[in-house]
């Protein structure tokens, strides 16, 4: 059994709107992830993931509760968790003016990974994501999918044991979805430990080893595949998913 | 501070930076070239206004010329461009009907000038001299320059020997005579000239030269959702923020660096024929050259206004959340950096130790100082450190707005008097 890499424990987030007051966007969270596994978090839109996996990212900080990746705290020791960490979502543009070579290079520079090998790192991941080609044009010349090669290679350029996808493949085509879960199946398979979020369930079904159910800002269940089928006499996860959020059976 | 990873953010804004178009042409090409081509302009346009006035004849009308005053004509037709002279030798003396009718050529536009001369018998070529002209006309304003230029230079001829026949030398006749004699060399006018202009366009090429970087590096990053990218580099967000500080002050930098080198390049090339054209002399009396030691204080302006006006900038584009938003919020600044010069334009103003201590205002008065070689070594002092402290001023406050999550990740909808309004009050981000 792999090592936990990320623990979180009553993680909560409240925001305040003018509008509307006190939001409490994510309230009690607890899970762990492993290396080598891919820990789903499977929610409606607005339900917490975002805010989740920004917390652990260090891009929001909680409220209360702590989160830990690789024994790092991200609120007092923000640097390290980032360091430990790749963090790949839609709403984590590249540089439009940089090349993909020099935004591999910038990010495995920033992230510390060792200067003396960054070339060789470099050169390694232009060649695992086949940019080639395109390794020397500006991010803006490139297709969405050659973006997201690029996307995807930046966030593992400095080889982080953890990995945070948040709904990677929202406006992907079905081929360039499916080329981005394979690669994060084959960083899995490198030992990653990898949060995946998306609402998707096929997706969910397809990749990840546990899966959480949350909505509202809470985890309403967290197990494998097979443990959540048990304990709602469910086949399908679209079905698995409807029960805990609504408490209704949907074969019934 | 880790300055290696400062020094690598800060190249990757600036290699960025340097592939857009609009930073080339804000923050290096208008500030190089703007001036030389307006000065250009200007140049061609007093040489075109000067040759259409040189290639029209000056229709001239001289009634009642006295014969002691024939050499008139002689210096008239001896200065440049051409002219057309018609004597009127009768009526000797004008009636007011000649007059009228002569009124009436010149505003109609069929004459240029006319000088009507009402002799007296003695001495003989004493004269009570008429010039008419149309000051309507730039045609007629130029004829009627020709004609005093040429009737003053007649007169003094002609009084020097009448008073020669009368046994009297210059200056016993001469008595209330006045002579002007500017003191000042070629080299400090062409100073005097250049403290009023460079300050004015040094500062607002450095405004100029930060505002895109400022609004790029931060509601550019919002705008194009690189600004989350960006939040989760292993790096403390000071880091990233003082990055992005230095590349915005090295654009204001280099847009002034650029711009007074081009300014002083012009002077010289440009402004020296010019005003020698519009002063109708040779040119000699102005020199445009800066004192060597006025070289360091330019560019040590430079980084403290770049410093400066950099970090006001980044204050108010922090919170901007789309480009328009960072447009609106930032223009102010250039208003405000551009009022003191403007103010100060009065060349009488001295650069006293309290005026050392207003940030901005201590500036242009420095850089004017240096410009005509004065350079006031307490003054200077107080710039610096007044400069200084008003850049570390507005760091803390970006540092400490910053700080603020709902500032850090694009959601707070306001500026910062907004911001400022609302400080105590609870703060946080959207889901």
């Amino acid at each position: 059994m792999s090592t936990v890499q990320v623990e979180v424990q009553g993680l909560t987030k409240n925001f305040f709107d003018q509008s509307r007051g006190e939001i409490n966007a994510v309230q009690e969270v607890d899970f762990e992830c492993r290396g080598a596994e891919i820990f789903g978090l499977l929610g409606a839109n607005g339900a917490g993931k975002t805010t989740t996996l920004r917390m652990i990212s260090t891009v929001l900080q909680p409220t209360a509760g702590t989160a830990r990746v690789l024994g790092h705290d991200v609120v007092s020791d923000p640097v390290e968790v980032r360091r430990n960490l790749g963090f790949y979502s839609a709403s984590t543009a590249l540089y439009p003016r940089l090349t993909a070579r020099e935004t591999l290079t910038l990010f495995a520079r920033v992230n510390k990974y060792p200067a003396e090998r960054t070339k060789s790192r470099v050169e390694e991941m232009i060649e695992r994501f086949g940019l080639g080609d395109y390794a020397g044009a500006r991010i803006e010349k490139l297709s969405s999918g050659m973006k997201q090669k690029v996307s995807i290679a930046r966030t593992v350029v400095h080889d982080p044991p953890v990995l945070i996808f948040d709904e990677p493949t929202v406006g992907l085509d079905v081929l360039n979805a499916l080329d981005l879960q394979k690669a994060i199946q084959e960083l899995r398979d490198d030992g990653k430990a990898i949060l995946f979020s998306t609402h998707i369930m096929s997706e969910a079904e397809r990749l990840c080893d546990r899966i959480a159910i949350i909505d509202k800002g809470r985890i309403r269940a967290c197990d494998g595949l097979g443990g959540l089928r048990a304990a709602t006499s469910q086949h399908y996860l679209e079905d698995i998913f409807v029960h805990y959020v609504t408490g209704n059976d949907t074969t019934a | 501070m880790d300055w290696t990873t400062i020094r690598l953010l800060y190249l990757s804004e600036l290699r960025s930076a340097l592939r857009e178009r609009s930073v080339l042409i804000n923050g290096i090409l208008i500030p190089l070239l703007l001036y030389p081509l307006m000065m250009w302009v200007m140049f061609s346009g007093i040489l075109f206004v000067t040759a259409r006035f040189e290639s029209f004849a000056s229709r001239v009308e001289i009634a009642g010329l006295p014969d002691e005053h024939r050499g008139l004509l002689e210096r008239l037709e001896e200065d440049e461009g051409r002219i057309e002279i018609t004597e009127i030798e009768a009526p000797p003396t004008p009636t007011a009907a000649y007059r009228e009718e002569v009124e009436s050529r010149l505003l109609a536009g069929e004459l240029d000038a006319a000088l009507i001369f009402e002799t007296s018998v003695d001495p003989p070529g004493n004269a009570a001299v008429s010039l008419l002209s149309n000051g309507s006309s730039d045609q007629s304003q130029a004829a009627r320059g020709r004609l005093e230029r040429a009737l003053s230079a007649e007169r003094s001829v002609w009084l020097d020997r009448i008073a020669e026949q009368h046994g009297l030398e210059g200056d016993e006749w001469q008595v209330f005579e006045v002579e002007s004699d500017n003191l000042a060399t070629g080299r400090q006018m062409g100073q005097f000239v250049m403290g009023m202009m460079i300050p004015l366009f040094f500062v607002l090429m450095i405004a100029n030269g930060c505002v895109y970087p400022a609004i790029d590096s931060t509601a550019g990053e919002r705008e194009r959702n690189t600004w989350e990218t960006t939040s989760t580099l292993a790096t403390r967000r000071i880091h990233v923020v003082a990055a992005k500080y230095f590349y915005v002050a090295t654009m204001g930098l280099v847009a002034g660096a650029l711009n007074a080198a081009a300014m002083v390049v012009s002077f010289r090339s440009f402004l020296g024929p010019l005003l020698a054209r519009i002063g109708g002399g040779d040119g000699s009396g102005f020199a445009f050259e800066l004192p060597l030691t006025s070289l360091p204080v330019l560019l040590l302006t430079a980084v403290l206004l770049g410093a400066l006006i950099a970090a006001a900038m980044m204050i108010l584009a922090a919170f901007a959340r789309t480009f328009k938003e960072g447009q609106s919020m930032v223009t102010p600044v250039i208003l405000l950096v551009i009022l003191p010069v403007l103010l100060l334009n009065d060349p009488s103003m001295s650069f006293t130790p309290a005026l050392a201590g207003i940030p901005v205002v201590n500036v242009v008065l420095l850089l004017r100082q240096a410009i005509a070689g004065n350079l006031l070594w307490l003054q200077l002092g107080i710039t610096v450190l007044a400069n200084a402290a008003a850049i570390a001023a507005c760091l803390w406050l970006a540092s400490r707005i910053l700080r603020v999550e709902e500032i850090a990740t694009g959601s707070f909808e306001g500026n910062l008097f907004q911001f400022l309004r609302q400080r105590g009050r609870p703060v946080g981000g959207k889901a």
